[in-house]
């Protein structure tokens, strides 16, 4: 689904069968809210480019004011076919802000909808990169140590301490990959306003899932170390 | 255009709210009450009563009378098993199936007892209109409200009570949401606000944000099981354990006790002290007293720290939800009549570490702001807008008995989720889908909503098929389920088998039921009104008859043997009011009313005459 595809599928209203560009919601011919059928994705329903950077305050005005346009309450006299369209539009409209407002959300949903495979929650370590693989180790078996040493009866307050000195250097890693995760951001926004060819674009894409990959990795990893710490 | 009113459907009260040229207003009856106690009582000669008349016979028959219906609704017959003993009335059901209360000699499901409430509703407010001088003044649509925590299940059943109502249900709508509405007139700043509703039978927190008049919920929680009823019956179990075995045996007795615990939790809302005085049902008159003692605020405290303290936790996880800490909280708004009780303004107080508001009536706010969002949706004003969000999690059970979570909980509604299902053996037609609310792990943990069949999938090798099942929750939080299948685009047919609600056929079924009733419901309505209008004369002139003056007026002013002819006119009232009929009735009261115009008159005059030698008097 390349951008230069989309301007020029259109939709046509039910109503009066007008031709409409994907982005609008109401007919330009009869005024009437538009049956959601063909449409663009999250961002070019919000009239938003696909960037990963949003002012999420301008995101938030933008909600509310096509809530207003939207919502089944302003539907309730109208005919069928729009309080059905107007239920359609409002529910996308409130998956879309769901996504957009998360940056990790917004940032999976571009990969998808540029046509990468999705960010696997739960996946195979050997994917890792070598060192973070080393960190991951070190962790998961200090993990299984602290579980064993406190299934032996150790005092709490040595494994807590214990814990969190494992975890330090996972959660420096973590901390690092936020920061990669800006930078990458940044430059996907950077290539999309320079029209970058679409082999750059779609490197800085592959880079981007591959940390994303490693960050819910690593995520899970230090939800376990808290769970075992929160038992401790 | 008929009118189209907001409805408070409680646990303990319903009201009903009206937006007029003026702005919204609680509907009243003559004498100024705008609470329907939702209570329904069937008399022995077949008549439904509805609010005060079938309140005062929780007391004189009690096997005949339901009250807190509200938690029924939605509810299946296994899961009120433990509760059923609480209840003075008699709970039934199979195993899996549809719960029904007993009613006198009927056997009617909660929407339908519900029902009887609305439509004592709707005929108050149509009263008003017409007493208005209203041209029309039909009420056929509402906006009713449920608890914030509510699931389908129990939406659901309230949409169908208000269609066996006659009422099209415009929209179900938050109880705390609502409640925000009704506050919001006046302040339309941004700003963020939580809504603390602790009614009746149910408690519900809901964190909002306000901006530009959109009323956006951010997280909402609560518990569909906590509410004044659990500090009356605390306080029951107080008085029995004191009274001794065997004390809870009677029904009659059971709710003259409850009668005087709550009577006793009231005023503790304005003193520091109080008595609970259980009257002897059985023994009418002054001095039959069952069982008294004294309760002070801090023992009442004390017993029911417990309760307040379990509204605590969802309030914190609402926060937590909302990604916000309590000092970023606004401001704090309470609602429901539990929130008259000074312990809980003072943990509302110490958890958002400000005063709440309490302007508004905490017991009618809610359905002001039902009034007034039934208003929004027939005006065309986009002044306001709702965005309420989803309580619970929907989601549908997987492989092993786990649940796969398609909607999370506190998404803003309307809102949808897909989920990609396939076939396991070759040429399989049909697949089965169990869909669940909840947020446990465990498919056995959470509530199940339904089960659905998806049929007419085409024969073709095992996994081949992509069938896309599309979850839909629409703006009154009620899930609606379509499917087809993506290789052929055919769409699917879907039976929905609810689990524990009410099929659209037997809907509409209660509804001509209640048609065929509806003839018969507005003879005994009117039977009532007359029983009411004859009981106000007697009253009336009862007190004349007691006045001390009366001798001394009799002598001077009134005619030989006009005293004698009121009183059997009196007589003759008092003996009609004991019957069913109504034409008697209404001529009694006519007789009664003309034979006592005089004697009122002459009792008038003297009084003025009284009033003003005491002026001179005065005076001088």
């Amino acid at each position: 689904m390349s951008s230069d595809i989309r301007t020029l599928t259109l939709q046509s209203c039910r109503h009066c069968g007008a031709g409409a560009p994907t982005e609008v919601h109401f007919c330009p011919q009869c005024d009437r809210i538009l049956t959601l059928t063909r449409h663009g994705d999250y961002f070019s329903f919000f009239g938003l480019p696909r960037k990963l950077t949003i002012d999420l305050a301008d995101l938030e005005q933008r909600f509310r004011r096509l809530s207003r346009q939207f919502h089944p309450d302003y539907f309730y006299t109208a005919t069928v076919p729009e309080r059905l369209a107007s239920l359609e539009r409002a529910s996308y409209l409130n998956d879309a802000y769901r996504v957009l407002k998360q940056p990790l959300d917004r940032a999976e949903y571009l990969l998808k909808i540029e046509g990468l495979p999705t960010v696997g929650r739960h996946q195979d370590a050997n994917e890792l990169p070598a060192g973070v693989l080393e960190e991951v180790f070190a962790l998961s078996e200090e993990l299984d140590d602290i579980r064993a040493a406190r299934e032996a009866g150790a005092a709490p307050e040595a494994l807590s301490a214990r814990i969190d000195a494992a975890r330090r250097p996972v959660e420096d890693r973590a901390a690092r990959q936020e920061a990669q995760l800006e930078l990458l951001f940044q430059r996907w926004d950077k290539q999309l306003d320079e029209e970058a060819p679409p082999d750059v674009r779609r490197a800085t894409l592959e880079s981007l899932r591959s940390l994303l990959q490693e960050r819910s990795y690593i995520a899970n990893l230090i939800a376990a170390a808290n769970r075992e710490g929160g038992q401790s | 255009m008929s009118k189209v009113v907001g409805i408070d459907l409680g646990t303990t009260n319903s009201l009903v709210a009206f937006v007029g040229k003026n702005g919204p207003f609680v509907i009243r009856d003559a004498s100024g009450d705008g609470l329907v106690p939702s209570v329904v009582s069937l008399g022995r000669d077949d008549v439904v009563y509805v609010g005060r008349e079938a309140e005062r016979r929780l007391l004189t028959d009690p096997l005949r009378t339901v009250y807190s219906i509200k938690r029924f609704m939605g509810r299946g017959a296994d899961d009120v098993r433990d509760e059923a003993s609480l209840f003075p009335f008699r709970l039934h059901g199979e195993t899996g199936g549809v719960l029904r209360v007993g009613l006198g000699d009927r056997e009617l499901t909660p929407p339908e007892i519900s029902a009887f409430i609305l439509r004592e509703l709707k005929w108050r407010a149509e009263k008003s209109f017409r007493e208005q001088g209203e041209f029309d003044f039909e009420v056929d649509r509402a906006v009713i409200t449920v608890p914030a925590y509510f699931n389908d299940a129990q939406r659901t059943a309230t949409r169908d009570a208000g269609r066996i109502a006659g009422l099209e249900v415009l929209r179900i709508i938050n109880e705390p949401t609502a409640a925000s509405l009704a506050y919001g007139l006046d302040q339309r700043k941004a700003g963020t606000i939580a809504v603390y509703d602790f009614g009746g039978g149910t408690f519900d927190i809901s964190i909002l944000r306000v901006e530009d008049g959109v009323f956006q919920v951010l997280a909402t929680h609560g518990d569909t099981h906590l509410g004044g009823d659990d500090i009356d019956q605390l306080l029951v179990a107080l008085v029995l354990g004191e009274m001794g075995a065997g004390a809870s045996a009677d029904p009659r007795r059971l709710q003259a006790i409850r009668h005087a615990v709550i009577q006793a939790k009231w005023d503790l809302s304005e003193r520091d002290d109080t008595e609970i005085c259980v009257a002897n049902p059985e023994a009418a008159g002054a001095g039959a007293v069952l069982f008294r003692r004294r309760l002070s605020r801090e023992e009442f405290e004390r017993i029911i720290r417990p309760v307040v303290d379990r509204t605590l936790e969802p309030c914190r996880q609402a926060l937590a939800d909302a990604g916000l800490d309590a000092s970023q909280i606004d401001e704090a708004v309470l609602v429901g009549g539990s929130t008259r009780i000074p312990l809980v303004r003072r943990s509302v107080q110490d958890l958002f570490g400000r005063p709440p508001h309490a302007e508004l009536n905490p017991d009618e706010v809610v359905a002001v702001g039902a009034a007034i969002q039934a208003n929004i949706m027939v005006s065309g004003s986009r002044d306001m807008l709702l965005l309420d969000v989803t309580p619970l999690s929907l989601g549908i059970e997987t492989m092993g008995g786990a649940m796969s979570k398609i909607i999370l909980r506190n998404s803003t509604i309307p809102a949808s989720g897909t989920e990609m299902f396939t076939t396991f053996v070759d040429n399989q037609t049909a697949v089965d889908i169990h869909v669940l609310q909840g947020e446990r792990e465990l498919v056995s943990d959470n509530r199940s909503l339904a089960r659905f069949k998806l049929r007419g999938i085409p024969p073709m090798p095992a996994g081949l098929p992509r069938i896309q099942v599309r979850f839909q929750i629409d703006a009154n939080g009620i899930l609606s389920v379509s499917a087809r299948e993506l290789r052929t685009a055919i769409e699917q047919t879907i039976e929905v088998k609810p689990s524990y609600g009410l099929t659209d056929e037997e809907v509409e079924r209660m509804l001509l039921e209640s048609f065929e009733h509806a003839e018969a419901d507005v003879e005994a309505r009117v039977l009532i009104e007359a029983r009411n209008e004859a009981g106000t004369v007697v009253r009336a002139t009862e007190r004349s008859l007691r006045n001390p003056d009366l001798a001394a007026a009799a002598e001077t002013d009134l005619a030989p043997g006009e005293l004698a002819a009121i009183e059997s006119a009196l007589a003759d009232l008092a003996s009609a009011m004991k019957s069913s009929d109504r034409a008697t009735l209404e001529a009694k009261t006519k007789v009664l009313n003309d034979v006592t115009r005089h004697l009122a008159e002459v009792m008038m005059n003297r009084g003025v005459r009284a009033a003003l030698a005491g002026k001179n008097v005065d005076g001088v």
